[in-house]
This record gives C-alpha cells, sequence and structure tokens, in this order.
C-alpha cells in the first residue's frame, strides 16, 4: 500500500486501526527520502533511527514529518545548509521541535535551504541545488526548498519551513503544495537561526488546509523564549476551518493584476486567477477590485531587500568559527575569524551583508533603513485600512511556475514584477498568509495565495479551506519525471 | 552617491571577509540597482514625519521573572569548539 | 594655564539572580563556563529574553540620579567583531536609554557640586578573556551579565570632583543594593574623557577619550598623565588630536588607540526581538515607591539639623545601614553628640576591625539609646558606657544587660567620695590656692578623682563635692 498521498487525518485512522505502525511510516519516509536524495537533494541529513516518545491525545502522534535545516535540533547536525556551520551540532531544541516532539511527531531528517534562507531559488545550498520534484529541469524555489519537496513527494505529510519574505509561500506554489505563515509570534521563533529577525516566520506545508491546522494548532501559543511569541488566542483551528464564509468580503490589487508583459506563462496565470475568482464567488465570497498606488507597490521590494539585508547582516555576525562551525589555522585571532567567514559563507550571501551593512551605516541609515522601516509602515497601514473593510486579499502567489534551472539567478536585477514581490507584504504587516494550489500551466502547478487580518489565522485558514475545497487540487503528489 | 571597488572592500573587510575580484565586481554592479531601488522609497511625501516601524505590530510583553536560572552544562558549551585548555575556549593571543 | 574638563562612563555589574537578556546565571564562580546558557553564547536561534528585575534597577538607578525615566522598553544593537562577544553585536540602549538628564549632587570637600548625567542605560557584560604568550582563553560565564552605565556631561573640573563623583556612585549602587559595586572585582570600569580649555574660553577643548580604566587609582592616575600630556602639547602649540586612548596599569599613562577618523561605526539599530512597549505603570510606581533619601541628602541634614560636624555627618552617611542605624537611635531627648561619638568612634572601629555589617552586630540602636540615657542619668559614666560598649559588641551581648551582669555602676557613695576628695584637697595645696583666686581648676579636682575610681565616679556628684569642700577652706 501507498502512504505517500495520504493526510494526517488518514494516516491517524490508519495507525489507530493499527492497520500500519509507526515504524512502517518512519521507515517508509526514509526509505523515500533516501531514494530521491540523490536526484532532488532534499535532506541535509536523513535520520538512522526512529525517535517516538508517544502522545496518545495528540493527532500528530506517530506522523512523520521533515524540518528545515534551520531548526535547532539538539544532537542533530544542523547547517543551515551553509558551510559555516557544516559541522555544528545543536545544545538545545529550538520550540517547534519540542512541541512536535511532545506530540508525539516522528522527524524523518532535516531539509535543504538556501543558505542561511537567505535566497529564493534553492541553489545556494552548500550541499548542492535542489531540483523541483515536479520536473528536474527547474528550480523548486526557497528558501525552504527541501521541505516543499518533502511535502510535495509524499515523503512526509507535513514539513516545516521559514518564511521571511516568501520563503514557504513561493516554494509550495512552485511544487503545487499549501504553504502558511501564520500571524507574526503565532508561533515561537525561539530556536530558528535568524535571518531577519523582524520579518522572520515560522512556516507550514502541508498537502492539504486541515493538516495545516493541525499543525498549526500544535506549534502556537506564547512562549517565554521569544519575547514576541503572541498570547495564545485559544482558537482550535481545526474545529473551525468548516465555519460559514458566505458574505466574508476579499479584495485583489487592480495594479497586481494588470501587467503587461510577454510572458505566456503569466498571462495564463492571470486568466486562471479571474476564473477563480468568479469560482470563490461562487461560494458566497464578496471580491472587489481596489487600486494601491503603484509606487507604493513598486516600494515593496527594494523596502524588503533594505530591512532583510540590514538584520541579517548583524543576526549572522555571530558566525565565526570561534565557539562552533569551521575554525581556520590561522595564528592571529582576526585572521583566523577572517578566514572562517571567507571560506564560509558563499558569494551570494556576503553581498547580501555587504548591503545591509551599507544601510546601516551611520551616514546612509537615516535615508535608507530607516526610510525603508517607515515605508513599510505605509505599506502596513495602508493594507490595514483596507482590511476594516474586508477580510483579506487574494492574489497569485506568483506570476510564473517554477523557473527553470539554466534561468535561475540571485543576482538582483532592475526588472521585477510586484507580481513577484507581493508576498512580503505579508511579512511586513505579519499578516496571516496561506498559498493554496488551484490548478496548472506548462504542466506545473500554480497557486493563490490569501493573506487575512494579523492575529486572524483562524479566519484565514477558515477561508483558505473552502477555497482550497471548491477549487481542488489539494492533496496532490508531484508527478515525478521518474515515477518511483 | 558614489561607489567604488576599494569601498566595497572595505565594507566586506570590516563584516571580517574577502571576495574574489569577480565577486567585488558583480557586488558593484548589483549596488547600481540597489541604489536605484533605493531611491525609490526616500520619495514618499513626508517620509520623515513617519516613525520607522521595528515590528508588524504592537506586542505584549511580560516580563522574564529574575527567578528563572537555566544553564548548560560545561561539556554543551563547549561542544562544538574546536580547540579547548583548562576548560576554557583556546584562540590565538586576543590582542 | 588651562582648565581640566572631565567626563565619565561608569560601567557597573548589577545583581541579580539570573542574567539581563536571558536565563543564565548572574554570579561570579571559579568554575569557568558553567554559568552561561545558550542565548549567552549567541548560539544560532537563540532570543534575547529581559529580566524584569534589571529594568527594575536600571530604573531605580535612573531615578535617584534625578533623570527623565524613559516611557517605552528599547534596546538597541552595537554590532562590532570582538572575540569576547559571541553573537557579533552587543545589546544595549542608545535611543531611548531608561535615564536622561539627570542631575546628582554630591559634596566635593564641603563644596556642593551638581554631577550632569547625559544617560544611563542597560546593557550586557562580555566574556573574559585570559591572555597568554601567544594564546588566549575564553570563559562565558560574564557574558550577558547586567551592566549599568552612567555617562556623566563633560562637568568635572579637577581629578578630585571626578574621583568625588565616582565615590558617591559606588555609594549609590551600595545604598540601593543593585550592586556589590567591587572595584577590586573589576565590577566598576571606567571610561574618562579628559579635555582641556583655556581659563576664559566658553568652547570645550578637544575630547580625548582614555578606555578601560578598571580602579580608582586608574582613573586618577589617567586624568593626572592627561593632563600633563595635553598640556605639554598645547604649550608647545601642537593641537589635540580627537582620539581614544587606553589607559595602561603598568606604566601609569595612557597608550593612543584609534584616532577620530577610524572611529568604529557600530550601525547601532532597534532590537528587533524586544518589542518596544510601554514601560509598566506598575513597575515606575515601584521604583518611585522604593525612592530612599541619599548620602548627600543626609550629610546635609546632619550638619543642618542636628548641628553634627560635616567630618562626622560624612562618616555617619557613607554607609546606608549605618545610617539608618543612626537615625534610628536618633531621639529627641537625647544628646546627639554622645550618639555620634558612640556610633563613630566605638562601633564603627569594631566594624571595621571585625569586618561586619552593622546589621550583623548585638548593639541594636534602641539599646544603644538605653546605655547612652544611662550616661544621661548619672547611672553609668561616659568612660563606662564606651567599655560596657566595646565588651557588649566583641561578647555579641546587649550593653543594658552587660552593666547588671558586672554590676557596673557610677561610683555614688557620697561618703567614700567625699573622703577621697579631702585628701586630694590636702595633697593639692597649690591648687586650692589658684581656686580661691578664682581659677578655673574645678576639672583638676575632678580629674583625680577620676583617675583614683577608673572613671567610675559619679562626675555631677564629684563636682558638687569639690565645690562644697573648697567653698569651705
Amino acid at each position: 500500500m501507498r502512504y505517500d498521498n495520504l493526510s494526517v487525518l488518514e494516516l491517524r485512522k490508519l495507525l489507530d486501526n493499527k492497520e500500519i505502525t509507526i515504524e512502517d511510516l518512519f521507515n517508509n519516509s526514509r526509505e523515500l527520502a533516501i531514494k530521491l536524495n540523490g536526484d532532488y537533494n532534499n535532506f541535509v541529513t536523513i535520520l538512522d533511527k526512529l525517535e517516538h516518545s508517544s502522545n496518545k491525545n495528540s493527532l500528530l502522534n506517530g506522523i512523520p514529518y521533515a524540518l528545515k535545516d534551520n531548526f535547532s535540533t539538539k544532537d542533530i547536525l544542523t547547517t543551515a545548509s551553509s558551510n559555516i556551520l557544516k559541522d555544528y551540532i545543536p545544545v538545545y531544541n529550538s520550540t517547534v521541535y519540542q512541541k512536535l516532539i511532545d506530540a508525539g511527531c516522528v522527524l524523518v531528517g532535516k531539509t535543504t535551504l538556501d543558505e542561511l534562507a537567505m535566497g529564493g531559488t534553492g541553489t545556494t545550498c552548500h550541499t548542492g541545488v535542489v531540483r523541483n520534484i515536479w520536473d528536474k529541469k527547474r528550480m523548486v524555489g526557497g528558501s525552504s526548498s527541501g521541505s516543499a519537496n518533502a511535502v510535495a513527494s509524499g515523503i512526509v505529510p507535513f514539513a516545516l519551513g521559514s518564511d521571511t519574505g516568501d520563503s514557504v509561500r513561493k516554494p509550495a506554489s512552485y511544487v503545487g503544495v499549501v504553504g502558511f505563515k501564520p500571524t507574526y509570534g503565532r508561533i515561537s521563533r525561539y530556536g530558528l537561526f535568524a535571518f531577519a529577525s523582524s520579518l522572520d516566520h515560522v512556516g507550514i506545508f502541508a498537502r492539504n488546509v486541515k493538516d495545516v491546522a493541525i499543525v498549526t494548532d500544535v506549534l502556537k501559543g506564547k512562549d517565554t523564549n521569544d519575547m514576541t511569541s503572541l498570547e495564545d488566542d485559544n482558537i482550535n483551528y481545526l474545529d473551525n476551518l468548516d465555519n460559514e464564509i458566505k458574505g466574508r468580503k476579499l479584495f485583489y490589487i487592480k495594479e497586481v493584476i494588470n501587467v503587461k508583459t510577454n510572458n505566456k506563462e503569466t498571462d495564463e496565470i492571470i486568466k486562471n486567477f479571474k476564473e477563480n475568482i468568479d469560482k470563490l464567488r461562487e461560494l458566497g465570497f464578496i471580491i472587489e477590485e481596489v487600486s494601491i498606488d503603484k509606487k507604493l507597490l513598486e516600494a515593496v521590494y527594494p523596502t524588503y531587500n533594505i530591512i532583510s539585508c540590514a538584520e541579517a547582516t548583524s543576526n549572522n555576525a555571530n558566525l565565526t568559527g570561534i565557539l562552533y562551525g569551521p575554525r581556520s589555522d590561522k595564528d592571529n585571532i582576526n585572521d583566523m575569524i577572517f578566514d572562517a567567514r571567507t571560506k564560509g559563507f558563499s558569494e551570494l550571501i556576503k553581498r547580501r551583508f555587504v548591503i545591509g551593512s551599507y544601510v546601516l551605516q551611520k551616514e546612509n541609515q537615516e535615508k535608507l533603513f530607516l526610510n525603508a522601516c517607515r515605508v513599510r509602515r505605509i505599506i502596513v497601514d495602508k493594507i490595514n485600512d483596507l482590511f476594516k473593510k474586508y477580510d483579506g486579499y487574494i492574489l497569485p502567489a506568483c506570476g510564473t511556475v517554477a523557473p527553470l534551472l539554466e534561468d535561475a539567478s540571485d543576482k538582483l536585477t532592475e526588472e521585477y514584477l510586484i507580481l513577484e514581490n507581493h508576498l512580503q507584504i505579508g511579512n511586513f504587516g505579519g499578516f496571516p498568509s496561506i498559498t493554496i494550489p488551484c490548478g496548472y500551466v506548462n504542466n506545473m502547478p500554480i497557486s493563490i495565495n490569501l493573506t487575512g487580518r494579523a492575529k486572524e489565522d483562524s479566519l484565514v485558514l477558515n477561508m483558505a479551506y473552502h477555497i482550497s475545497n471548491k477549487l481542488g487540487n489539494h492533496d496532490i503528489i508531484a508527478r515525478r519525471d521518474n515515477d518511483v | 552617491m558614489n561607489i567604488n571597488i576599494s569601498d566595497l572592500k572595505d565594507y566586506a573587510h570590516k563584516l571580517m571577509f574577502d571576495m574574489n575580484d569577480l565577486e567585488y565586481e558583480t557586488l558593484l554592479k548589483e549596488f547600481d540597482v540597489v541604489l536605484k531601488q533605493m531611491d525609490i522609497i526616500s520619495k514618499f511625501d513626508n517620509i520623515d514625519k513617519i516613525e520607522p516601524m521595528v515590528l508588524p505590530f504592537p506586542i505584549e510583553v511580560k516580563l522574564r521573572s529574575d527567578d528563572l536560572i537555566e544553564v548548560l552544562t560545561r561539556e554543551d558549551v563547549l561542544k562544538n569548539a574546536k580547540e579547548i585548555e583548562n576548560d576554557q575556549v583556546k584562540v590565538p593571543r586576543v590582542v | 594655564m588651562y582648565k581640566t574638563v572631565i567626563g565619565l562612563e561608569v560601567h557597573c555589574e548589577l545583581k541579580s539572580k539570573s542574567k539581563v537578556f536571558s536565563k543564565g546565571r548572574n554570579a561570579y564562580s571559579e568554575e569557568v563556563n558553567t554559568n552561561v546558557n545558550v542565548v549567552d553564547l549567541g548560539m544560532p536561534g537563540i532570543l534575547p529574553n529581559l529580566n524584569k528585575y534589571s529594568v527594575y534597577e536600571a530604573l531605580l538607578l535612573a531615578s535617584h540620579l534625578n533623570c527623565e525615566l524613559a516611557s517605552r522598553l528599547v534596546f538597541d544593537r552595537k554590532n562590532y567583531f570582538y572575540p569576547d562577544l559571541p553573537k557579533g553585536y552587543q545589546i544595549t540602549q542608545s535611543h531611548m536609554p531608561f535615564g536622561t538628564n539627570g542631575k546628582f549632587k554630591i559634596y566635593v570637600g564641603e563644596e556642593v557640586k551638581e554631577i550632569l548625567i547625559h544617560d544611563i542605560h542597560l546593557e550586557e557584560d562580555t566574556a573574559s578573556v585570559d591572555h597568554y604568550c601567544d594564546f588566549s582563553l575564553l570563559d562565558y560565564n560574564r557574558c550577558g551579565t547586567p551592566l549599568i552605565e552612567i555617562v556623566t556631561e563633560p562637568c568635572m573640573y579637577s581629578k578630585e570632583e571626578a574621583l568625588a563623583f565616582l565615590d558617591y556612585l559606588r555609594h549609590l549602587f551600595l545604598y540601593l543594593d543593585v550592586a556589590e559595586a567591587r572595584i577590586d572585582k573589576g565590577q566598576i570600569r571606567c571610561d574618562v574623557n579628559v579635555s582641556l580649555m583655556k581659563e576664559n574660553d566658553i568652547k570645550l577643548g578637544t575630547k580625548v577619550e582614555v578606555k578601560n580604566v578598571n580602579s580608582i587609582t586608574g582613573v586618577k592616575e589617567a586624568i593626572e598623565y592627561e593632563v600633563k600630556r595635553q598640556t605639554e602639547l598645547l604649550n608647545q602649540g601642537i593641537e589635540i588630536k580627537q582620539e581614544t586612548r587606553r589607559y595602561d596599569d603598568s606604566t601609569k599613562t595612557t597608550i593612543a588607540m584609534r584616532s577620530k577618523e577610524d572611529a568604529i561605526d557600530y550601525k547601532y539599530f532597534i532590537e528587533p526581538n524586544i518589542p518596544n512597549v510601554k514601560i509598566d505603570e506598575s513597575l515606575i510606581k515601584e521604583v518611585l515607591a522604593n525612592k530612599i533619601e541619599l548620602q548627600f541628602d543626609r550629610i546635609k541634614k546632619y550638619v543642618s539639623n542636628y548641628n553634627i560636624s560635616f567630618k562626622d555627618a560624612n562618616l555617619l552617611a557613607k554607609d546606608k545601614d549605618i545610617s539608618n542605624y543612626f537615625e534610628e537611635a536618633l531621639t529627641s531627648s537625647m544628646n546627639i553628640q554622645s550618639l555620634v561619638n558612640l556610633l563613630n568612634n566605638v562601633i564603627l572601629s569594631y566594624l571595621n576591625k571585625s569586618d561586619k555589617n552593622i546589621l550583623e552586630i548585638s548593639v541594636k540602636p534602641d539599646m544603644l539609646v538605653n546605655l547612652i540615657k544611662k550616661v544621661e542619668d548619672g547611672n553609668i559614666t561616659s568612660k563606662q558606657a564606651k567599655e560596657v560598649l566595646t565588651k557588649a559588641l566583641e561578647e555579641e551581648k546587649d550593653p543594658i544587660a552587660l552593666i547588671s551582669e558586672l554590676n557596673i555602676t557610677s561610683m555614688n557613695n557620697t561618703e567614700e567620695l567625699i573622703n577621697m576628695a579631702n585628701k586630694i584637697i590636702d595633697n593639692n595645696p597649690n591648687m586650692v590656692l589658684k581656686y580661691k583666686e578664682g581659677r578655673n581648676v574645678l576639672d583638676f579636682f575632678i580629674g583625680q578623682v577620676m583617675k583614683e575610681t577608673k572613671g567610675s565616679a559619679n562626675p555631677s556628684i564629684t563636682s558638687k563635692i569639690f565645690k562644697d569642700l573648697l567653698g569651705k577652706r
């Protein structure tokens, strides 16, 4: 029997009925993970042995999952896919990992990411390129590349990632799974290797909204180790998925949709989106077009770039090779640190750090870093203002399907589509935001994104559940190049 | 703003790493783009009157009690260190 | 001639159970690397976790330095690379320190001086580095220890003022019980800013910052050296460069570290992991409710309200516990000077000798009051009181109990005293003559009785007897 396309609840039933064992599930996941790793590079570490502490009260008891390799796991190698941490064994558990242990979940492995989570292609990992499970010639997107693939390929029913700009939601879209980033602080960041602290979120991949809700229910809540974590809202998201959504109001942004491109793919994605809007209206959603100053939308990416690079430069200053990480044999302390960082970071990371440091320099900080923080407020205020009238907004998750690897570039270019970068707004405002598969273009999955008011995670999941049911395309396993 | 390779080298060195010439060239080109993009953000009306946003929304804080103590074993402190002497991390002489 | 202008940046480690941003233990330990947790070590994924008590202590200090208190919690990152700084940045306060624009009055000698406080902020300490000939060893125990930094304006005009301020500051920490403030343990560390200006100039001279001065004598010597060095340069017509120097303990000199051009850009920005919330009003209330009278005000009060000499007042007010003890013993009916004498001469010297705190001694303020009352009532003499008090302290007893135990009384036996007095008068005819001439020699006669009774004669009875007897001669 194949288990790789089953949801958490289906697996739960099989486990409870003793039709399968936890060992079976772990071994299946492990074998598939090993089998695919050569071609796709999804995992940095695949665990040899089942580790399970049973929790009979948990829906997730015995369920296998994967963790992005930037969550601290005691005694398990955690590299952030960077040479500077290639031998780092943490001595403490991230809060999410501990919660999943307590819920009886079974970790299968640690997944590959763009180095230090700073990238969107899955091509900058220290162990090589991660290839799209639907098409080896394509990228999977990033930075939570391995987690996206692990869920899309059926290795695990869910996986955790981190989302600073779109690092869960975009790869989810490129591989046709659900990717959810809840409200900022809803899930503790303690033990998540920081990229940009004010934008970082823990995110969840699964093949349907229900599984996302089940996992979020386990992970959410106040953590005394994370001062930015939110008091628990004491709402069970799973129980509220089915709530009535008739009359809920959504908007989409005219300027994002009205793009003129020569890209047929983008045209098809927008056409698909417009068709879907009609379908959602049938569900009872009221959906309206809203116009937002183009200048503001064009400022999204530079704002993101400045803030994220600035925070990243500082957050990664701990990586010196003194207390952990590879150390150079230089006999002068400064040379030693210098050498460890020169060899430990790839080029892309270094470029980001230089940009981040530049915008923080005394003479530039006011004009660059602080102005970016001000524009962030203008954008968030604008969206919050719209949220007074609307329960959320929907847009295509991105403007293309997963690009071909030969087209992959992490260099900044002047040309960019607002359509490619609007997901970052969700990080600016800490809004709960979810990517839902909605069809195919060029035989590759595409998605729509739903973003709602901060702290209203339950409502966003509730609306997403209805939307996903209407659009179909959930519980899909990738049609791999060479089917296993 | 005019930035040249030697500026970039100086910035990189202050961050305690180096890059090769080709990488500096790439970065220099990237800075062109970045600076143009950055121009966009300073062109909003009355931008200086807006308070910079640090976190997405106000978050309530309950400060930690002084009484909670949690320390690592020395073994864990030193677990990833490459050179140890007298239970301390050994590094080349710090001047 | 040049006028010296000094500003100080004083760092002091604060007392607490856990560290300022982590649950690591805040305690000095001989056992290296045993008081730290992952947050202190800057392990990937860690987040700061602010200690409420450290905030309280910082606000308490700020309010006693008469600062304007911050309205919000705001911390900043100070970014720089150094092996003792595992995160690569120090969490400190630059945008909104807990206190700003303070004023702190002190006595320099007997003169009142107001020290202007630029700001007071809370930050974290770094690891300690032990240097050996070709390597260094890192002990992370000190990482994350709460550190308070008090920055003054350039408002001190002599080393005496600077040293007096440091002394008052140390006592402030002890008064508020927020720090051990042990200089020998390196708990207080200073950066000293020195500049010289022409006597009548309005504009400040160029500032030279001397870093890492870890003792009070170091501060004194650093100032002396800088004043000498800068004076010589100015006399040669050489302009002073703005620069950072380092104090060298062994040579008692300062050594150039970096010029203004090489100044480090710390790229301060607000620490996003600590939400900038409004400071809890109940915490502010608690701080204000715990405001106490400090050394300066107590000295002033003792001198002007109780006519105590400045020297005595200064002694009494140096230590909060001694000062509180004194104030508790003060009752309206009593002789304040006897109290001051017993305290400053007997109790303080006992405390010095035994290395005890006044709270630990057996003699409580009410006992001291009773003892003085015994003297006033003529039951014992002041000499006896001193002796009983010393004994009571050493044997950890109540002096009043000791008086009855040892049956100590002043000699009130009139008959015996008259006999003694008659003999003394007989043996000193010259003094009698002098008395008759109206010279003041009564004390001589009383002194003789005291000598013979080893100080136990009741002085007022003795005096009366002599007046009577001498009058009859």
